[in-house]
């Protein structure tokens, strides 16, 4: 370690400006309220961050492919919906698969608009939002879905197991983060996402079939959007049709906030994890010391752009941009 | 408003007074809702209102949705104006926003009712009437539920409580939370309560705030949600953290509220329905239509429901 010079700490500090933001204001919550670094405390933030955190995984695909997914929150919805409706109808082991195939199925559509017919994704994932939520609407009458026997199923493990002492939502969300992590790193497919995201031409005329590789990234979101939706409806064994609503804004800030650009090219699933751990920590870390809720909006935002500001300062050695 | 305007209104209304109680044309009462399928309160309120049209010959209805969006909800009343019909029922969208469409259909002589959640102050005077639940009221009364409850266990003199409140600037969330906040000292001087945050009438979130709450306080004795959603949001995140003898109390009881009361895990809650509250927004409109006296806030009863007198009640259908 001694023999690190001045330059090369620059430069892994450089790469971590998020993570330097993130443990800055962990230890800030820490001196505010001692308890915000209980295990009890860390486990209940990173469970409940666990639904967000899967979406945004997907995501993280769909916006290095260098599109959106605005879709997400009423897709989640739709799958938290049908498998609590489908898990009294036609048994849990049933309703699992039928609901990622009608989830997976969403996500095609999308794909398919998206990729093979090159229409604007913010159009369409926009369009998408409210056409889901009217589905799910037509699906549910607009009724509440509850599980009847909430006591006797084994279908809340998901949302209210745990394994080793640890929440389920906590290990799926590792086990997705890792296995996700690894595809984009180290997989052909991972290489041609981020190339079509870079610069899609110069992708499409070394031979990446670009269309296919955005509408497979399309297919990842919706498969975790419909793991959210299981961990969601495992979770509170009943739900309301708007569960996911709003969502999808949060997704994508735990996404950028991790540092993906917008235009594509670049991000990485473990700063989106980050990203996600940042927005559940300040949820809770507000809570914890008790600020007045009109005033935790305003912190919260305040927040969010000190973690970018850092992120950026650190890329850049500089706090102020060299261009006035 | 011109003296003259008022005058054709004030005659067109009792014209239409005296044709109605003649019996002669059907009363055609337009409404707009405020966002049907959002939630199955409003899903069954609509439900129970069109078969409460249908069931009455007299009575020939327009039945609209703003689907939540204010300008929609103005352009239903522009419509509905357009449509003459006889009166118009609000389910407002915002309770400020849609004073300028209200004030039109007084104008153009149609009686106003509002549904469910009030509107503005400001907008009074272009209302017949308010037919809905009294939220402060509500309010109180699960502070009375709560506070009887921790005398029956012998600690009304240190308990400690923590507030949920729903969505934040809401009229209902901010009339239930006034209600409570005001009653609670008044019946049980010796109870604190600790902390207060929203919920945003959703179950998961509600959640994540108790579990916070139960991270931060060693000591919590009861809980007062906004309405059940959000009080079995709370219930749910004290089952996971094995913390017992929590008193949680409600408003709105929902189907999953009753459940747990019947379970044992959930002490109490305000009854609403709103088959009530449809049916008497309703009533008021043909009310006024029919000349009657009609008292400008019409509140609906919404009584007290604990475990001890459940049974009296059926099971929500919402």
């Amino acid at each position: 370690m001694a023999t690190l010079t001045k330059q090369q700490i620059g430069s892994v500090l450089a790469k971590q400006g998020i993570l330097i933001a993130f443990v800055v204001f962990i230890i800030a919550f820490t001196i505010a309220n001692p308890r915000f670094l209980s295990p009890d405390n860390i486990l209940s933030v990173v469970r409940s961050s666990a639904i967000l955190g899967v979406m945004a995984l997907g995501v993280t695909f769909v916006v290095i492919s260098g599109n959106l997914d605005l879709s997400v929150g009423s897709m989640m919805s739709f799958s938290t919906i049908v498998v609590l409706d489908l898990h009294d109808k036609i048994g849990p082991a049933m309703a699992i698969p039928v609901m990622f195939a009608m989830t997976i199925a969403l996500g095609a559509l999308i794909g398919f608009l998206v990729g093979y017919l090159k229409l604007n994704s913010l159009i369409v994932t926009l369009g998408m939002l409210s056409a889901i939520h009217g589905l799910t609407l037509t699906y549910s009458g607009g009724q509440n879905m509850d599980i009847a026997d909430k006591e006797g199923t084994w279908f809340s493990v998901f949302g209210q197991g745990t394994a080793m002492g640890i929440p389920v939502p906590i290990l799926i969300f590792v086990a997705l983060a890792a296995l996700l992590g690894l595809v984009l790193s180290k997989t052909a497919f991972g290489r041609k996402v981020y190339a079509v995201g870079g610069n899609g031409t110069a992708a499409t005329f070394s031979g990446i079939r670009r269309a296919r590789t955005v509408f497979l990234c399309y297919i990842m979101s919706a498969t975790c959007v419909a793991t959210a939706g299981l961990i969601q409806a495992s979770r509170s064994l009943g739900s309301q049709n708007t569960v996911g609503q709003g969502l999808e804004l949060e997704v994508l800030a735990a996404v950028i906030l991790g540092g993906a650009s917008l235009l594509g090219g670049s991000g990485t699933i473990f700063k989106t994890v980050i990203g996600v751990l940042i927005l559940g920590f300040i949820q809770n870390g507000l809570l914890l010391m008790g600020l007045q809720f009109y005033v935790q909006f305003i912190v919260t935002w305040v927040i969010i752009i000190l973690a970018v500001w850092l992120d950026i300062a650190a890329k850049r050695g500089k706090l102020w941009s060299p261009i006035a | 408003m011109t003296l003259r305007t008022t005058l054709i209104a004030s005659t067109a209304i009792a014209f239409a007074g005296a044709a109605f109680a003649d019996g002669h044309s059907p009363m055609k009462i337009g409404i707009t809702q405020n966002n049907v399928g959002v939630d199955s309160y409003q899903t069954t309120y609509e439900k129970a209102f069109i078969a409460a049209a249908e069931a009455n010959d007299k009575v020939e209805s327009v039945v609209l949705d703003a689907g939540g969006d204010v300008a929609r909800q103005i352009a239903q009343m522009e419509d509905l104006i357009q449509q003459e019909v006889d009166a118009i029922i609000i389910w407002p969208t915002n309770g400020e926003a849609v004073i300028p469409a209200v004030r039109k259909a007084h104008q153009a002589g149609i009686p106003v009712i509002v549904t469910n959640s009030n509107i503005a102050e400001a907008g009074f005077d272009f209302v017949k009437s308010f037919s809905g639940p009294d939220n402060i009221t509500q309010g109180a009364r699960s502070a009375e539920i709560m506070c009887d409850k921790f005398k029956d266990m012998g600690i009304e003199n240190e308990a400690q409580v923590v507030h949920i409140t729903g969505q934040p600037g809401y009229t209902t969330a901010i009339e239930r939370a006034k209600g409570f906040e005001d009653r609670l000292p008044e019946v049980c001087p010796s109870v604190t309560v600790v902390d207060t945050q929203p919920g945003d009438w959703n179950r998961e979130k509600s959640q994540q705030v108790m579990e916070a709450f139960l991270v931060k306080y060693d000591d919590i004795d009861g809980v007062y949600a906004g309405d059940d959603n959000m009080g079995v949001g709370a219930l749910n995140a004290a089952k996971a953290a094995g913390r017992d003898g929590i008193i949680f109390v409600g408003a709105t009881n929902f189907a999953v509220g009753y459940e747990a009361m019947a379970a044992g895990d959930y002490w109490g809650s305000i009854y609403q329905s709103p088959v009530d509250d449809a049916e008497a927004a309703l009533q008021t409109a043909i009310d006024v239509l029919s000349g009657a006296d009609v008292p400008f806030l019409n509140y609906f009863d919404t009584p007290k429901i604990t475990q001890d007198n459940m049974g009296d009640y059926t099971k929500p259908v919402f």
